[in-house]
This record gives C-alpha cells, structure tokens and sequence, in this order.
C-alpha cells in the first residue's frame, strides 16, 4: 500500500472543486507532481499544495494499491473521487458535494457527513458513510436518466431527500432516517432505510425499497400480503402504477 | 491579405481543385491585393461553410437546454482567451455554436424555424452567436391569416401578409412544417395527408403549400419556400413526398433556383406500413430529384448517439415521446404554430435506427447533382452540426460505409440498397453541398464562393487533397476536416487550428419585401382583429424592433423592386 495524507491549508470559506483527488489520479505520479494537480478556488485555477499539504511515499504505484488519507475539515472540498476505479480513500472529517460521482471500484469512506450527491452516478465500488448524508445520495444528477447502476452505499446516520433517485441499479442502505421521496423513479435498484422517511418509490417502475421504520404510501401503490424478512414483518406494495411499476416496496409493520 | 498556393475547390465559378493564390481587401475577395500572406501550398481550400438548415437559435432550442442540463454538462469548456465558457452537444450555448462552427470552417448558418410571435427570442440568441453570418427562416404553415387568405383564395393578401410576417419577424424566407398538422394538433388531432382539410379553416395542406409558394414567387423573394412535409418521420411517408413535390411542378421560379427546398429529406423516405417493416425508399426519391428540376433538399443525416429532436411538428413530437418514454416539451403558439422537443439517443442496434442512418447517405448518393442535396443533419434532430465531418467522410468512402454497416443489424442490406452503392463523392461534391449549394439554394450571392465580389469566408483545411486518398484515409479526412486550419470570416482569421483568435460578431441577414399599399390596407384590419381578440399582446409590441439585429443586413424583394422574372 502507498498511502498519502493530504490536509487543508487553511479553512476554505470559497469552496473547492478537488475532483483530482483520487487514486487513479495520484496513482502513476511522484508527490511532486501530485502538488501540481489542478484544483478550482471559485473561478479560480490553482494547484494542490497552494491549498493542501501533500506528504506520503514518493514512488508512483497501481492505483489499487493507493490509499489516500484526507485529514481534517474537507467540508468544503467538492468532487472528492470522482470516477475512481480502485484504491481507497479515507476522509477522516466530512467531506463535501459530490464525493465518489461516478465511480466504478475502489472504497470511499468519510468517517463524519457527507453532503449533498454523494456517489450520484456510482458504478460500482463501496461508499460508506459513518454520519450522515445529504440529499440526493446516489441520484442522477439534473437532467440525467439512471442515477447510480452499480455498486454499495452505506450511510450508518440519516440521509436526505430525493435517496437514490432514478435508481438503475446498485444498493444503498441508511441506517437511520431519510428525508422525502426516497427511491423516486427507481428503475432497479435496492434501498433499505433502517429508520422511517416519507412518500417512498414515486413513478418507480422496478427495484425494491425497504422501510423499517414509519412511512407514509403513496395511494398509487397496491398493497399485497404480509412477508416475513430477516424476522421482521413488512407490508410489501406493488407499484407505482402510474408507471406500470413492478417495483416492492416494503414497510416494517410497527410492534404495538 | 494573400492565400498562397493553395488547392482551391469553388464550384460556383468552376474552379474544381486549381493551384491558386487567392487575394482579399476589406473582407471582400478581389483580383489582386497586398498585406499579410498565409501559405496554404497544396492544402485544401474552400469557401467557408455555410449551413441552409440547423436549429441554433430561439424558443425551442432553449427549451431543449432547460430540459437537458444532461446535455450541458456534455460539451463543458471553461473560459479561455477570446472564448467565454462554453456548455452543451445536442443543445449547446450561443457562445460554443459560434466556436463550433468556426473551429469546423463554417462562417454562416441560418436557423430553421422560428415564429414570428417567438422572433425576438430567435434574434437575441443569434445576436450572441459569436463569428458566424445568420438568418432565420420564418414560420407560416399553420398560421390563422396564411390560412385564411388561402380559403379566400386572396394571393395578393396573402403576398402582403408574408411580407408583413417577415418583416416583423425580421425573418429570411417562409418556412413551412407540417402544414395544417400544427393547427389540427390544437384539436389533439393531425392532418393525415395533403388532402386532408383542416379543423375549422376549409382548407388542406396541399393549398396551404401551394398558396405560400405561389406568394414566394410573387414576392421575388432570396429563398424558395423551405418545406417540412407532413407525415414527416412516419413508414410509408415517401409517398406523400412525392404527392407533395408534385404539387409545385408548375410553379414558375421567379429567381435562378428551386421552387421548394425540402427540409431534412432523410425524414420522409421511408416506406413500409409500420414499424416492423419499415424500409428505405430513398431510391424512389432520389428518381423524383433526377428527374424533376424543381426542387432541392438536405439530407437530415441521423447518425448514432445523442440528439434532441425539436420541431414546430408537434404531433410527431408527441409521438415521439410515447415511443421513447422520454421527456416531452409541448408548445402552442397561438396563431401561429405549435411545437415540441424530445430528447433522443439513436443506436446503430436498433433496425428502425440503422435504416434511417442509411436512407440519409443514400439519398445523397443517388441523387446524380450535388446541387440538389446539401449536407446537413437537420442539427440537433440527426445529430449535433459538430458532426458533420462523420457525415462527410460517409459519404466519401465505400469501406468506411462497410465497416460501419458490418456493425449493425444484418436485416439492413435488407431494408436498404446501401450496401450495393458504389459511389464515393470528391472534394467537388462536397465543396458544393457545404458551400456553393446552400449559398445559391438561399440566395445568398455574396457567399459559398471566392469569385471578385463576394464574403471573404474562407476555409483553409490541413490536408492535400492531391495526396490524400480519401477513399482509404477516412479518419484523417475526418481528422483534418474536423477542426480547420484557418477559418477566414469577413478577411479576419478567426480560428486557426482549432484555437479561436477573435470573435466578431456575425451580420444577421433578413428580406424586406415590397407590397403594394392597397394589399396592406386590406390586410391590417383582419390583423388588427386577430390582435384584439386572440393574441396574448398588442399588435404595436409584435414586431422585432431593429434594436435586436445591431448587425442587420438587409436584402430587399417584392412586388414593387422588380417585374417577375421567368427562369427558361
Ligand atoms: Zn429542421
């Protein structure tokens, strides 16, 4: 393993888009020429190491035997591995918008929050998320058909609204509650929310989205029978029929 | 300025690929000049492109950009030099389209639609399309009045009225889509044939089109009327091409060109009874274009990967969306039109797909006169204008067909005779379906050719068309062609290898045409009440004031200029 720890200079009061900070990226450079990658400041064009400290081993290596530690405040460093495809990534605070879009392999873990889009677009890979999330985890971004397709997510806290929305794969799992309108348009993947959330699988059409906790269903959803998973009983609902939708959607059926 | 040595292809004055020194003067091509020299020794030299056919400016195109930030996130560039940001590929920013199509040595295009209600929106836009020359084509096939004057069979009112619409849609020539279609589908409904009446307006298709071509010719205007079939995009539509391009055989050209110029042909080729047996019928076509000397059209090419799909056609957008279950923008505008924008990916596995690809290309090769075809990809519905080049080397060599068609459904040597072509276009043909054809097929005199007197819109490209086999070398044909060596706008070389050196702003061209007062007497009452009742403002707010075209170049027409003019 080649590990690198990289650390904020100072706070960033204009945040940071810092999409070269990933193990594919790093991986065939020496620390010198690592200081020299691009980085936004606002409309700014700058280098790494005018914001950060970059120190680790020097000789260039694969990309998955990197292991990129970020310490301190990255709360406001967007874009954090993007598109990486193996290696690991360490944030050792929080970490800001977009971190882990579009990667395909590799494991992104941020041992405080995470904003908004984290993992959207993800392939494949293992995102994990020791706080909370923002909104939009593993969505498509504006615009865009299939939000995540493959790969895992895990948000041991609570999530924002919009989970997983337009879904075309992969699986994400939060702990604890997520705001409105998780899995909408699911058009295959899986979500399961280990606390409650609000109008699950609007316009899905497949998938499944699993809800332990209290959650309100839509009137378009068709209810089934009751099944039993991992010892707990769930509602399943089929729908959302105003897509056709053949998505389950499941909700904990509350102990009196 | 001075082009030394240089492979010069303009067809307009029969130079078909002469050594030659060409020399400008104040942004005009002349006989003999001094100052700065560019060697071009044995590269290839043109007139700078210019485009009959392309959506770039206006409502629609916007509404494709508010519901494809997907597609801006495409073609992202950050400032750079001259170059403001650029953003977008099937639906790009003003900026990057006048970067685009400088970097590709095309200096003029001209947007393919707009109605005269939304004109405004199309002239703001255009104003900020950097480098290039413009116009816009203006929108009469489903307007109340035009429909009106046609029942009443009122030509002389009907000749003022698109006078009138020009000039207030500071507009180039009348453009036509679906025509009655777009007034039907207000009633959720299509017309289905040219003979099909309209709902509430006792006419047809068939005299609607043959009413503005009629008052086109009467006007003397630049352009003939430029036609969007209807039926357009279904199977089995080639038949009312052809019903339709019969219907103006007799129609007399009042200036040196057609009497119609068919939007994107690609389109309406097509045979079969549905889906399932959906065929090319370009040969059909392509007979008609050989032997009748009437009309002209653009290819419309489809080629594969992302487009937007927009058009004043609403019920086939409408159709469209239910086809793809993909986003759907639907507009009425009011009097005038109706329209709709979808986004669309087009595979090479799909068998529809393919065999749309393949009626494009055969159309153009079948067609024995390059005049009569211009190269275009009906941008963004065939595919964005940046890829041109694909288009061009297509059409340029057999194996590069091959090998493309060897990727794709084997039901298509089936469905399409593309495979049995032979023939592969020189530098001739293309110089004249990029440049001298558009130029003369929009009566544009001063461009598409490098004779004493017109634009000096020049490109240089870095290949030499005496070494290149274009046959066998098709990737760096495309290579070549797909960024220019020089691109010389007005004398000033504004990209040079790619890199944009200056960006003035391009001229907007439009036509004033002169109408006897007593018609517009006549006329404006009927105006002035469609104002008052139905039109969402006032009569006085209507017409694009000339605040909008800071760069306006006016060419006058009409019934008072000139008597008619019959072509032999
Ligand atoms: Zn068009």
């Amino acid at each position: 393993m080649r590990s690198i720890v990289i650390a904020p200079r100072n706070v960033f009061c204009i945040s940071v888009e810092a999409e070269n900070i990933s193990p594919d990226r790093f991986a065939p450079l020496k620390i010198e020429e690592i200081k020299k990658l691009i980085v936004w400041q606002g409309n700014r064009q700058k280098i790494l190491s005018d914001l950060f400290t970059v120190d680790g081993e020097d000789s260039p290596s694969k990309a998955e035997d990197m292991a990129i530690r970020l310490s301190g405040d990255f709360s406001n460093v967007k874009r954090i591995g993007e598109g990486m495809t193996s290696g690991a990534i360490e944030v050792q605070g929080s970490a800001g918008m977009h971190a882990g879009n579009h990667m395909s392999g590799g494991i992104l873990s941020i041992a405080g929050n995470a904003d908004d889009w984290l993992a959207r677009e993800m392939l494949g890979g293992r995102v994990v998320v020791m706080g909370d999330a923002g909104n939009y985890v593993g969505a498509g971004y504006r615009g865009e058909k299939c939000g995540m397709r493959g790969g895992e997510i895990e948000v041991r806290g609570n999530a924002g609204a919009y989970l997983g929305e337009h879904l075309c794969g992969g699986s994400i799992r939060v702990g604890g509650n997520a705001g409105d309108f998780p899995g909408a348009a699911n058009q295959g993947g899986t979500i399961f929310i280990g606390g409650s959330t609000y109008l699950p699988g609007a316009e899905m059409s497949k998938g499944t989205i699993n809800v332990r906790g209290e959650t309100k269903v839509l009137p378009s959803f068709q209810k089934m029978e009751i099944a039993q998973i991992d010892g707990t009983d769930y509602q399943k609902y089929l729908g959302d029929l105003l897509e056709n939708g053949k998505g389950e959607l499941f909700v904990g059926v509350a102990v009196p | 300025m001075i082009i030394r040595g240089g492979i010069v292809y303009d067809p307009s004055n029969g130079i078909f690929g002469e050594e030659m020194d060409l020399f400008i003067d104040r942004g005009k091509m002349v006989e003999e000049a001094r100052g700065e020299e560019i060697d071009a020794s044995g590269l290839l030299v043109m007139p700078g492109g210019v485009d009959a056919h392309a959506h770039i400016a206006g409502k629609k195109v916007n509404t494709g950009r508010i519901m494809r930030p997907d597609d801006s996130r495409l073609g992202t560039e950050p400032r750079n030099g001259v170059c403001r940001p650029s953003t977008g590929y099937t639906v790009p920013n003003c900026y990057a389209m006048g970067y685009r199509y400088a970097r590709m040595g095309y200096t003029t295009a001209f947007e393919a639609a707009t109605p005269i209600l939304e004109a405004r929106h199309t002239h703001e836009e255009l104003q900020e399309i950097p480098i290039i020359d413009k116009g816009a084509l203006t929108l009469f096939g489903n307007n109340w009045q035009v429909m009106e004057c046609v029942r009443d069979k009122d030509l002389s009112k009907l000749a003022a009225y698109v006078a009138w619409g020009l000039r207030s849609a500071r507009g180039y020539g009348v453009k036509i889509v679906n025509p009655g279609g777009g007034e039907s589908w207000g009633f959720g409904t299509n017309v289905k044939s040219v003979n099909d009446p309209v709902p509430n307006f006792d006419v047809t298709p068939a005299e609607i089109i043959r009413g503005l071509a009629q008052a086109n010719e009467l006007l003397h205007l630049p352009h003939s009327i430029h036609l969007h079939f209807n039926n357009l995009g279904k199977p089995g539509n080639y038949t009312t091409a052809i019903e339709t391009l019969d219907l103006l055989k007799d129609i007399k050209p009042s200036r040196m060109r057609q009497v119609v110029h068919v939007a994107h042909m690609q389109f309406s080729a097509y045979g079969g009874t549905g889906w399932r047996d959906f065929e090319s019928k370009a040969p059909v076509i392509a007979d008609y274009f050989n032997s009748h000397n009437h009309a002209t059209m653009d290819m419309g090419q489809l080629l594969f990967g992302s487009a937007t799909t927009m058009t004043a056609d609403a019920p086939l957008e409408y159709g469209n969306a239910r086809l793809t279950h993909n986003k759907w923008s639907n507009h009425d505008i009011e009097l005038e039109e109706s329209s709709g924008v979808v986004p669309m990916i087009y595979s090479r596995k799909m068998l529809v797909n393919a065999v749309q690809w393949a009626v494009g290309l055969e159309l153009a090769l079948l067609v024995d006169d390059p005049w009569k075809v211009l190269m275009t990809t009906d941008h963004p519905n065939g595919s964005p204008f940046v890829n041109y080049p694909e288009v061009v080397t297509l059409l340029m060599s057999k194996p590069k067909r091959d090998a493309e068609m060897a990727s794709m459904h084997e039901q298509l040597q089936k469905r399409t005779g593309l495979g049995e072509i032979q023939r592969e276009l020189d530098w001739a043909d293309i110089a004249i379906m990029t440049r001298a054809a558009p130029a003369r097929i929009l009566g544009l005199p001063d461009k598409g050719h490098l004779g004493p007197g017109a634009d000096a819109d020049i490109t240089i490209y870095n290949l030499k068309p005496e070494e290149l086999d274009t046959s066998q070398d098709h990737s760096l044909v495309k290579k070549a062609i797909s960024t220019a060596m020089y691109t010389i706008k007005g004398g000033v070389v504004v990209s040079k290898d790619g890199k944009i050196l200056c960006t003035p702003p391009g001229r907007a061209f439009w036509v004033d045409a002169a109408v006897p007062q007593a018609d517009t007497d006549r006329l404006m009452p009927d105006l002035q009440e469609k104002f008052a009742k139905y039109y969402s403002i006032q009569l006085s707010n209507y017409a694009v004031q000339d605040a909008y075209l800071p760069h306006a170049n006016v060419i006058r027409a009409g019934l008072s200029i000139e008597p008619l003019q019959e072509v032999a």
